[in-house]
């Protein structure tokens, strides 16, 4: 049974459509990752599931029940936002009970459920306390807990990380997993970063313009993505695209802005001589494989582990290599890129993938 | 002119200015209290030191005036007027900055608007009004008019801007209806703005003069500043015991914004925290 289900929902301000009719299964216990470039109506969807923005047309329903018109409290749903939305006048306590205090849950159950939230998010000594007297990451961990005092069928996270500095981020984000392990309760989460979508979720939803591009689980968007904006937003660095032409047996790919080096790959239904983008991942170059890229190295990036190489073929664009032997280059260096013709991926004038 | 003395000269006409101000403010009020230690002829005089009349000047104020009564009077006018403006204006203000309408902001530059008019145009009008409704020569025709002030409107509303919009998100998810929320979330947030509001109506309602001084018209129901002022329109006004009379008006009003001033600067540099 899909727990919630999104049919041909759209949203509109006047005459101007922001969500151009997305469909959606949501299983009981998923963790569900909305991603995308700002602007681009993750935010408003996950609204509109919660009861906070009207739907202009389609159904939503959870556990079968058409939850358009319902209000938000009815919803069975708990949300966390960006600036935690704490009230600051109650005390952590007060912000943890408040929901189920207006819901009429007996002091002695309130009491209860906060307490044991409290346990679950170690905010015990913070109960008595502020929210102005709290940390960034405390604070997030108390929207977290009073999410969690309301026992949700569905959670929805609104960008809760975004507001915390890195090491804050990557710890919370642990966390985060870490509880929905514990809870098993199906969780919507927004992210326009993708480290953060392909660390947590169990599937990713990858928007653009109101549009869901692709809905897939993280390794599958990032093998295996429908389209040339699936391809560039997930992973990290980004995937390189070089501007191709199909060749007249179909069978290869000549890269007119890499000294014609060809790249021999089998691309079904492809015309000869029609233009093509190819993407490789970064880490796809290296020492081997039956193709290779003639480059110069304008640029280094040592993290330690692994090495970035900005290079370029001439004055054509940037390429980006990522390799764990790169401590011996140097800027100006004149390097064969090698890698396997079966690593890339092949995408029409349009940005639609050719298999 | 080297670094040093021009740090100083700086310092001077700064200081200077600010001294100045300081003394053109102040001198009033000093006045005011070496005023209620002097005989009427003293003080027409110009005596600034203090005398020893203030015992003779605050028994003859008590005798003149029923001041438990004005004093009642203007408290209730004052208190009524400020609770009703502020429950008014902050709803209107709330209403004004939350909830989207293709009306909104024609509606809302018309209430600006009326900020233009001066009060004696509405004087007649407001008096017929009060007059049909039978209301003359009561508290209420003091309050009603006060109640609907544009300018505490948009005093709200501007500050309703840096209410997140998240904790109202926040409280409809936890199952508030909207008047809760205002209630429940916006009321406690917002407190410094409505501490400054408060200063501003109620020092405005105790003041209030020319209105009250129309639709009042026995002594049961004058304010203070109806009598102190009527103190000093007398034939021979004795300027000690009119003095008196002012300190006494003045208290209550010092009182409230001595109290909340904290609470006013926060109001008004933005009250969200």
């Amino acid at each position: 049974m899909s727990e919630l289900q999104l049919s041909d929902v759209r949203k509109s301000y006047g005459n101007f459509e922001v969500i151009k009719g997305v469909d959606l299964d949501i299983k009981t216990g998923e963790f569900v990752v909305f991603v995308g470039p700002s602007g681009c109506g993750k935010s408003t969807l996950l609204r509109m599931i919660a009861g906070l923005e009207e739907i202009t047309s389609g159904d939503l329903t959870i556990d079968d029940e058409r939850m358009n018109d319902v209000d938000p409290s009815k919803r069975g749903i708990a949300m966390v936002f960006q600036s935690y939305a704490l009230y600051p006048h109650m005390t952590v306590r007060e912000n943890m009970g408040f929901a189920l205090r207006f819901a009429g849950v007996p002091k002695a159950e309130i009491e209860q459920r906060v307490g044991e939230a409290a346990i679950i998010l170690e905010l015990g000594p913070l109960l008595d306390r502020k929210p102005k007297q709290l940390s960034g990451g405390q604070r997030q961990r108390v929207a977290i807990g009073r999410a969690i005092v309301r026992h949700p069928k569905i959670f929805l996270f609104d960008e809760p990380l975004s507001n915390l500095d890195a090491e804050l981020r990557v710890h919370m984000r642990i966390e985060i997993a870490r509880l929905h392990k514990k809870l098993a309760t199906t969780i919507v989460y927004v992210t326009h970063d993708q480290v953060e979508a392909m660390t947590l979720a169990d599937k990713i939803v990858v928007m653009r313009n109101g549009v869901v591009e692709q809905v897939g689980s993280p390794l599958d968007l990032y093998d295996d993505p429908a389209n040339l904006f699936v391809a560039g937003f997930i992973g990290s660095p980004k995937m390189n695209f070089l501007k191709g032409i199909v060749d007249a047996g179909g069978t290869q790919v000549r890269l007119p802005d890499f000294g014609n080096a060809t790249i021999p790959v089998a691309i079904k239904g492809a015309t000869p001589g029609s233009s093509v983008t190819i993407g490789i991942r970064p880490e796809h170059f290296g020492d081997s494989g039956s193709a290779s890229l003639d480059l110069t190295i304008d640029m280094l990036e040592h993290l330690g582990g692994e090495t970035f190489a900005y290079a370029r073929h001439g004055d054509g664009e940037l390429i980006i290599i990522e390799t764990k032997n790169g401590r011996g280059l140097k800027s100006g260096d004149s390097i064969a890129a090698r890698f396997d013709p079966a690593a890339v991926l092949v995408f029409d004038a349009d940005g639609r993938r050719l298999r | 002119m080297n670094n040093g003395s021009a740090r100083i000269a700086t310092a001077i006409v700064t200081y200077g200015f600010v001294g100045l101000m300081a003394f053109l403010s102040i001198f009033p009020f000093v006045w005011m209290l070496l005023g209620a230690t002097n005989s009427s002829i003293d003080i027409i005089k110009g005596k600034m030191l203090p005398g020893s009349a203030l015992a003779t000047n605050i028994a003859t104020f008590f005798t003149q005036v029923n001041a438990p009564l004005v004093f009642w009077n203007s408290a209730k006018i004052a208190i009524l007027a400020t609770a009703l403006t502020l429950a008014v204006s902050s709803l209107a203000g709330y209403g004004f900055e939350m909830f989207r309408s293709r009306h909104r902001d024609r509606i809302y530059s018309a209430l600006l608007l009326t900020m233009m008019i001066p009060f004696a145009a509405l004087m007649i009008p407001l008096f017929i009004m009060m007059g049909k409704a039978g209301l003359i020569n009561t508290h209420l025709a003091v309050v009603l008019p006060t109640i609907g002030s544009a300018f505490i409107v948009f005093y709200f509303r501007q500050c309703t801007k840096a209410f997140p919009s998240e904790l109202r998100d926040a409280a409809k998810v936890d199952g508030l209806k909207e008047w809760q929320i205002f209630l429940y979330i916006y009321v406690p947030v917002m407190r410094s703005t409505y501490a400054a509001a408060f200063i501003i109506v109620f020092m405005t309602a105790w003041n209030n003069y020319l209105w009250p001084l129309i639709v009042l018209q026995s002594n049961e129901t004058k304010t203070i500043t109806l009598v102190v002022s009527s103190l000093a329109s007398a034939y021979y006004p004795d300027y000690g015991v009119v003095m008196v009379g002012t300190i006494l008006a003045t208290l209550p009003t010092l009182a409230v914004f001595f109290f909340m001033q904290r609470q006013f600067v926060q109001g008004m540099l933005g009250s969200v925290k």
